[in-house]
């Protein structure tokens, strides 16, 4: 695909050489045009219409020349070069050398209709439609025959061609030759302005800038010839008019060219937009390096066999009638996506491929982000499942021991204080030892039982929990609980486990004297902060209580952050999201 | 002194209507729910309504609604909430009113049969019964400058008696020293640690307690 890459030289293009032959032959006929101007006694004011004269030339030059390079495969170029060559070979007629002279006089009206064939002729080069090569063939055949015949006549009694001298009739073949013109070049501007692309939607301005700089030059023109028709005085001002409008067009050629080119500078802007929101809208940034808001996108539903748009609905894509264009993105073959712009834009093929390719890589990111993330659903979906599926397991372990072993306990301990009580001496001091030895094993039961599951935090919420927490804590606990409300029994929990570990941690390593435990809940966060004047140098990485602690606050989709600097105390916070 | 009972295990339940009815106080109502404890406390208020702090149907927190709204509907009627374990801030909501005819027991204390009688009489007569293991446990924590080092260790015997809801008679009988003596412990160790003193028995629970939560 060597269309896809930014080539500086064209395979197929014209060699350096010949480019460069171009440009210093279109020099040379800058140096002779002005010599002859002013050398001459044919004009009026020489150096006005010398400088007019090349300040249409040299941008055709320049401009065709430019084109020829970078668009090898339009026409444009080589006859805009063209027509720039036989405008210059037009100053022959202020030479004084008879011959010469004869040659450029007949060639006076061919720039004309060459101008036409151009403008009607952008941007491929060819004239694409019939009616536009009906008008061009009609001017060409207008600025030669009845130019020869006009000449012939002897309109021109310098003209060495002249064989006759029939003055009237050769002025009424110029009339009928300027008037034919003119109506030939308001007829091109209507076609070019049939063309134009409509001001809604697909705004390119270069494009419309192009198109209308075109019209003015062909009205231009036309305004010229009616004003030499009708002998006008200020023909002279009417022709310079007409030559810098003619001259204009060029120009911005030349801007649309570097539009184009400003455009794939564009692209760089692009790719970064589309790495810095990934997942962004990909419409708006591909539109913008397009320069064309009305790019729209069709995405491939394989399943369908149909392109889709945004909102999933069935379309179909728009051809050439339309004056759109589209461009499919595929994948292994398979078309992915296509970009569906204003047809003006199959001119800049290179800027189509850039953007083309980074929307490519867009939406190959694009699919591996919504598979990453599936993925990551999936894997934390499981996680909180298991989390919950041993939470609830433990629950039922509490809840067997708390009404099975627990009461067994308690009636045996009853039964054994009611016998102790009804029996005497020895009996009753022996019933009494096993009493508290049932009394102790209730104790370690509990501890067991509590360790498993608190079943106050499922009976009566965190504030309740914690309250006998910070009750049991080794260091006095400052404890506030805003929270309204009972929390997710998940989030509870595991803010349970982080104030617990926390004071069990203090009491064995912080070696503070005071302990504070807040619990506050925003619209849809709630933050537990346990913080303590101890040793600090806390370190998640190393020990694995914390590192434990953070697995668990993040298995509920919490965040667990630790600020603990040597001989300052440590401050964990961690953070719950809440529905 | 009439007594209703709402405890789901079976054994539990018979065994205080034994102990209860042993010790001359009169069950008069022994559930296994809530709810029919309620109904019953609303037509026939008795001294003291005994419940398990986790009942049916969702062995949560049943058991202790209960026992706030009779808190809150019978001021008259004592309330005593037995538990496997032991919760401050079950605690602390049962006494946020008042420590007036409330007591808070681990299920274990049924079988010192002549304490938990006693503790029984005492909700019934407006008095309180907190389990001393929670006391100790407040007494356990270690301070910075412990405010409780002013006290002798008699005077800390007292106050941990005096948190529990015993009665000035209470604390001379567990010290075996003469109530004038008891009193003047009592006194002393409101100076001491600068509680606003109260007459009331009950009162100073609440007030012992917040102390020692602080």
């Amino acid at each position: 695909m060597a269309r896809g890459t930014l080539t500086i030289e064209p395979a197929h293009g014209p060699g350096p050489w010949a480019l460069w032959a171009t440009v210093l032959a279109g020099f040379g006929t800058l140096v002779v045009s002005v010599v002859l101007a002013m050398a001459g006694d044919e004009l009026v004011r020489p150096g006005l219409q010398a400088l007019l004269f090349n300040w249409i030339t040299i941008p055709y030059l320049i401009s065709g020349t430019l084109a020829w390079w970078r668009r090898p495969d339009s026409r444009l170029g080589p006859l805009m070069i063209a027509t720039a060559f036989v405008m210059a070979l037009t100053a022959l007629q202020w030479s004084s050398v008879p011959a010469l002279h004869s040659f450029g006089h007949l060639l006076d009206m061919v720039p004309s209709a060459m101008f036409l064939h151009v403008f009607l002729a952008y941007p491929t080069g060819r004239l694409e439609t019939r009616p536009r090569q009906v008008v061009v063939i009609a001017a060409y055949v207008n600025v030669v025959v009845l130019q020869l015949a006009k000449i012939l006549l002897g309109g021109n009694p310098d003209s060495l061609l002249a064989i006759t001298s029939e003055p009237v009739l050769a002025a009424r073949i110029e009339q009928v030759q300027l008037i034919t013109m003119s109506v030939l070049l308001l007829t091109g501007t209507v076609l070019l302005f049939v063309r134009r692309p409509s001001a809604a939607g697909t705004r390119r301005r270069p494009v419309t800038l192009l198109v209308d700089t075109f019209g003015l030059a062909l009205v231009a023109l036309a305004v010229l010839y009616v004003a030499g028709l009708r002998g006008w005085p200020q023909i002279e001002t009417v022709r310079h008019i007409a030559f810098a409008a003619v001259g204009l067009a060029p120009v911005a050629f030349l801007l649309g060219l570097l539009d184009a080119r400003m455009a794939r500078t564009d692209v760089g802007a692009l790719l970064m937009e589309l790495r810095a929101h990934p997942a962004g809208e990909l419409r708006e940034p591909l539109a913008r390096a397009l320069h064309d808001p009305s790019l729209t996108l069709a995405y491939w539903l394989p399943q369908y066999g149909t392109w889709a748009d945004q909102e999933g609905r069935a379309i179909t894509l728009r051809g050439a009638e339309d004056g759109r264009a589209t461009r499919v993105i595929k994948r292994d073959d398979e078309p992915i996506i296509a970009l569906e712009f204003d047809r003006s834009l199959e001119d800049e093929r290179e800027l189509l491929d850039a953007v083309a390719a980074a929307a490519g890589i867009a939406l190959e990111n694009n699919r591996l982000q919504v598979e990453l993330r599936a993925r990551l659903q999936e894997l934390q979906g499981s996680r909180a499942r298991v989390i919950d599926a041993g939470q609830k397991e433990r629950q039922r372990l509490e809840r067997n021991l708390h009404d099975g072993a627990q009461q067994r306990l308690v009636a045996l301990s009853l039964e054994l204080g009611l016998l102790a009580g009804s029996a005497g001496g020895e009996t009753s001091e022996r019933l009494l030892q096993a009493k508290r030895e049932v009394s102790v094993s209730l104790d370690e039961l509990r501890d067991v039982a509590r360790g498993i599951h608190p079943a106050v935090l499922t009976g009566h919420g965190l504030a309740v929990a914690l309250e006998s927490l910070a009750a049991q804590a080794a260091v006095p606990v400052e404890l506030e609980v805003a929270v309204d409300g009972r929390l997710t029994e998940r989030i509870e929990v595991a803010a349970y486990y982080v104030v617990s570990e926390s004071l069990t941690n203090i009491a064995k390593h912080a070696h503070a004297t005071v302990a504070s435990v807040h619990v506050t809940r925003s619209a849809d966060t709630v933050v537990v902060e346990v913080v303590d004047d101890g040793v600090g140098g806390a370190d998640t990485e190393r020990g694995t209580g914390l590192r434990g602690l953070a697995d668990r606050v993040e298995a509920v989709g919490g965040r667990l952050r630790i600020w603990s600097p040597a001989g300052h105390g440590t401050r964990l916070e961690a953070e719950f999201p809440c529905e | 002194m009439r007594v209703a009972i709402a405890e789901d295990s079976v054994l539990l339940r018979e065994g205080l209507t034994r102990i209860l009815s042993g010790a001359g106080l009169e069950v008069v109502a022994a559930y296994d729910n809530a709810d029919d404890l309620l109904r019953y406390v609303r037509s026939f208020p008795p001294e003291v309504a005994i419940l398990d702090i986790r009942l049916p149907p969702t062995h949560n927190d049943e058991g202790m609604r209960a026992a706030l709204r009779i808190r809150a509907q019978h001021p008259g009627v004592g309330v005593l909430v037995l538990s496997q374990y032991l919760e401050l801030g079950l605690a602390m909501q049962l006494l946020s009113e008042s420590a007036e005819g409330v007591g808070y027991l681990l299920k274990d204390r049924i079988s010192d049969v002549e304490d938990f009688v006693a503790a029984v009489r005492r909700v019934g007569t407006g008095g309180s019964a907190i389990d001393p293991k929670i006391v100790s446990t407040l007494l356990k924590r270690r301070r910075g400058d412990d405010p409780l080092a002013v006290l002798t260790p008699r005077e800390r015997e007292a106050l941990e008696l005096m948190a529990t809801g015993a009665s000035n008679q209470g604390i001379a009988d567990a010290l075996t020293i003469t109530l004038r003596a008891a009193e003047k412990y009592v006194s002393g160790i409101f100076t001491k640690l600068g509680i606003p003193s109260t007459r009331s028995e009950s009162r100073r629970v609440l007030a012992v307690l917040l102390y020692l939560r602080a």
